[in-house]
């Protein structure tokens, strides 16, 4: 294949969705742990309330793109913009960049010492410097959301696996974020709990909010996602709608990957 | 910030139906020591049967170590109860073992002690009526298993004296506790909370009472009040130090981490004893000159801090790294700065699971304190060597009670204290998460 047609399969990436107004940006971004590189000139470009899936093959640094987003991980080379501010090693920045971008995570990591409200107050109080009450009760609103208002008083240590990703949800919406990364959200979660997590995430997608979504669910790919974007050895390969995705795939790989999983 | 929910009730226990909570607590149906006084399944004739006369080697086994055992548990009740000479214990120098042989040149009396006593002992009542109205989880339930210890130490022994006044006195704080103990929950909700300053301060307040506002009175103090000063200052001074030292260890700052390394590591490869050494004959060196160098007993305390500092910072780097890193992770994405990551996410869950091991170092923080005797200072251990001095005991071969009696102090301390240990690490779960 030519080059001519790979950058025409990932000419989709520059093109923000959503309202068409980009919110976050990444130019020419390269990854590197070590000697290994971990991702490979992404260019990808996010618009507001739109839903951006990334799939992939393991190890091919779909996680990297998304914990690069908020610094998790420092890339080594290009840009990164997150709702005009662009990421740099000063820690208020990355602070800044960081109120802006609520992140779900894998395997949840709630505070286990603290209880189910105190973890979804806690950045409230110390990030916001929100009163106690106006947190209390933005917690309990964004755990409503999430259809686990009575579980505020547990500690985590107490909820099933799928509660516990919840409140990881209202955690991070309690911030009130312009961007939620969700990194893998339901693969440590048993079958019979992935739905109520796919659920919280589906009323999200719904009510505007722009997300970032690293996920093996290809049904929450295809009904939610207003892009998706395949990724292999740490490349963008291929970028296109649901439907193009599924239906059409034009590149070797993908259809591989697709073939394998489907 | 650890503060509780609103219109939550005090005990989260209660409302747990599918009983996930013992899950949690598990330990406590199967706990790590067990319990020697437990009958066995099956009654104890079932158990004689099968475990010590089930074979013809067993019977032997059994009927020669009991004979021996037997014979060693009869020498020991006839010992204490018939031929010991307790008298080198009750017959006077109780009274030195418990405050040394210099207290009255202090210009103190038994009023102050007592009165620290007490201070203590409401402080200890206030702890656990805080962890009550909390429900078990606040971590001021540590300080209280700390502190509780050595108090009722030293009232079980003080009890003993002859007169009645002393054995008043102890059942006057053994209310007094249970009176604060119950009183405290009904207090409002703005001292509950500020609940570990006001025990900081009683406790401020107790040493300024105990040393009659002099803290260089100190140095005339001796026997177990001694100990329990240097080793309650070991332990407060070597903690946070300990816990600066384990966070340096792991800083990314240039230059801090090889300096914790190598505080860490010198005091690690030098013995107790030459520290104390030091502290007692090249202090002044590492002072401005003119100054003058503190009394000896705090120099001991100093030393006593140096070294128990450099293994709670690698018992508390060990909790440190126990913490997933997905814990730093997640409280970096929600915003929080590195030194709020640390205070607010990694150091308490850090702390809980050290709790085992810094109770086991302060124990031996506590044992470590009668070394002072080899530089002459009349702590519990080294008091006995001024009693068997006195007239009365002189050259009549009272080592052996003067030591069981020793013997017998620090064990009911570090006992108290091990087991304290031990019922945190089943209420707080450790472990588990």
């Amino acid at each position: 294949m030519s080059d001519l047609t790979a950058d025409k399969l990932r000419a989709g990436a520059l093109k923000p969705g959503g309202t068409g107004e980009a919110i976050i940006t990444l130019e020419h971004v390269d990854k590197f742990f070590g000697d290994f590189q971990a991702l490979k000139d992404i260019d990808l470009v996010i618009g507001k309330q739109e839903v951006v899936v990334v799939i992939g093959p393991s190890g091919s640094g779909k996680s990297t793109v998304i914990r690069c987003i908020n610094h998790l991980e420092k890339h080594t080379h290009g840009r990164i913009v997150v709702d005009g501010v662009e990421l740099s090693d000063d820690v208020r920045n990355i602070q800044e960049i960081r109120r802006e971008c609520g992140m779900v995570f894998q395997s949840f990591n709630l505070f286990p010492h603290l209880t189910v409200l105190e973890n979804v107050t806690l950045a409230q109080r110390q990030v916001r410097k929100s009163p106690k009450a106006q947190a209390e009760q933005e917690a309990m609103d964004q755990l409503t959301r999430v259809k686990i208002p009575e579980q505020a008083p547990k500690y985590p240590g107490q909820l099933s696996g799928g509660q516990q990703q919840r409140v990881a949800i209202a955690r991070a919406l309690a911030m009130q974020p312009k961007v939620m990364l969700f990194d893998e959200p339901t693969s440590a979660l048993d079958p019979e709990m992935i739905k109520e997590v796919l659920d919280a995430m589906v009323e999200l997608a719904q009510s505007g909010m722009t997300m970032i979504v690293v996920t093996h669910e290809m049904g929450f790919a295809r009904a939610v996602a207003d892009r998706v974007v395949f990724m292999a050895d740490g490349e963008i390969v291929e970028v296109g709608t649901p439907e193009h995705f599924f239906e059409d795939p034009q590149e070797d790989r993908t259809k591989l990957f697709l073939s394998q999983i489907l | 910030m650890a503060e509780r929910p609103p219109q939550q009730p005090l005990q989260p226990p209660s409302e747990d139906p599918e009983g996930t909570l013992r899950r949690q607590t598990g330990a406590k149906e199967q706990p790590i020591i067990p319990d020697l006084l437990s009958l066995p399944a099956g009654g104890l004739r079932q158990w004689a049967k099968t475990s010590l006369f089930g074979s013809t080697k067993d019977t032997i086994l059994t009927v020669v170590f009991g004979a021996i055992l037997g014979y060693i548990a009869y020498r020991a009740v006839v010992y204490v109860f018939v031929s010991a000479r307790w008298e080198v214990v009750f017959d006077g120098p109780l009274v030195a073992y418990m405050l040394g042989n210099r207290f009255n040149q202090t210009g103190l009396s038994h009023v102050n002690v007592w009165a620290a006593i007490y201070l203590l002992t409401a402080t200890a009542g206030l702890i656990a009526g805080v962890s009550r109205a909390n429900g078990n989880r606040t971590p001021l339930k540590v300080a209280l298993k700390i502190l509780a210890a050595p108090i009722v130490g030293v009232m079980a022994v003080l009890a003993m004296t002859r007169t009645i006044t002393p054995a008043l006195l102890v059942l006057g704080g053994i209310a007094l506790f249970l009176v604060v103990r119950t009183a405290v929950p009904r207090l409002p909700d703005a001292v509950l909370r500020r609940a570990g300053w006001i025990s900081m301060g009683l406790t401020a307040i107790a040493f300024f009472v105990l040393t009659g506002g002099d803290p260089s009175n100190v140095d005339k103090f001796g026997g177990l009040l001694l100990t329990i000063v240097v080793s309650a200052g070991g332990i407060v001074l070597s903690f946070p130090l300990g816990v600066v030292l384990a966070l340096a260890r792991r800083s990314s700052f240039p230059l801090i981490r090889p300096i914790a390394v190598l505080y860490i590591e010198l005091i690690r490869g030098v013995p107790l004893i030459t520290l104390l050494f030091m502290g007692r004959f090249a202090f002044g060196f590492f002072l401005p000159p003119g100054t003058r160098a503190p009394g000896v007993i705090p120099r001991a305390i100093v030393m006593i801090t140096l070294f128990t500092a450099a293994y709670v910072a690698e018992v508390v780097r060990g909790g440190l790294q126990s913490v997933p890193r997905g814990q730093t992770e997640g409280a970096q994405a929600l915003g929080l700065s590195p030194l709020k990551v640390t205070r607010l996410i990694v150091l308490p869950q850090a702390l809980r699971n050290s709790i085992p091991a810094l109770i086991g170092q302060f124990i031996s923080l506590l044992k470590d304190t009668s070394l002072l005797v080899v530089i002459g200072i009349p702590e519990l251990l080294g008091i006995t060597e001024q009693v068997l001095a006195q007239l009365k005991f002189k050259a009549q071969g009272y080592q052996p009670e003067t030591y069981a009696f020793v013997c017998l102090m620090y064990w009911i301390i570090c006992f108290s204290m091990s087991r304290a240990s031990q019922r945190l690490e089943t209420r707080l779960g450790v472990g588990q998460r």
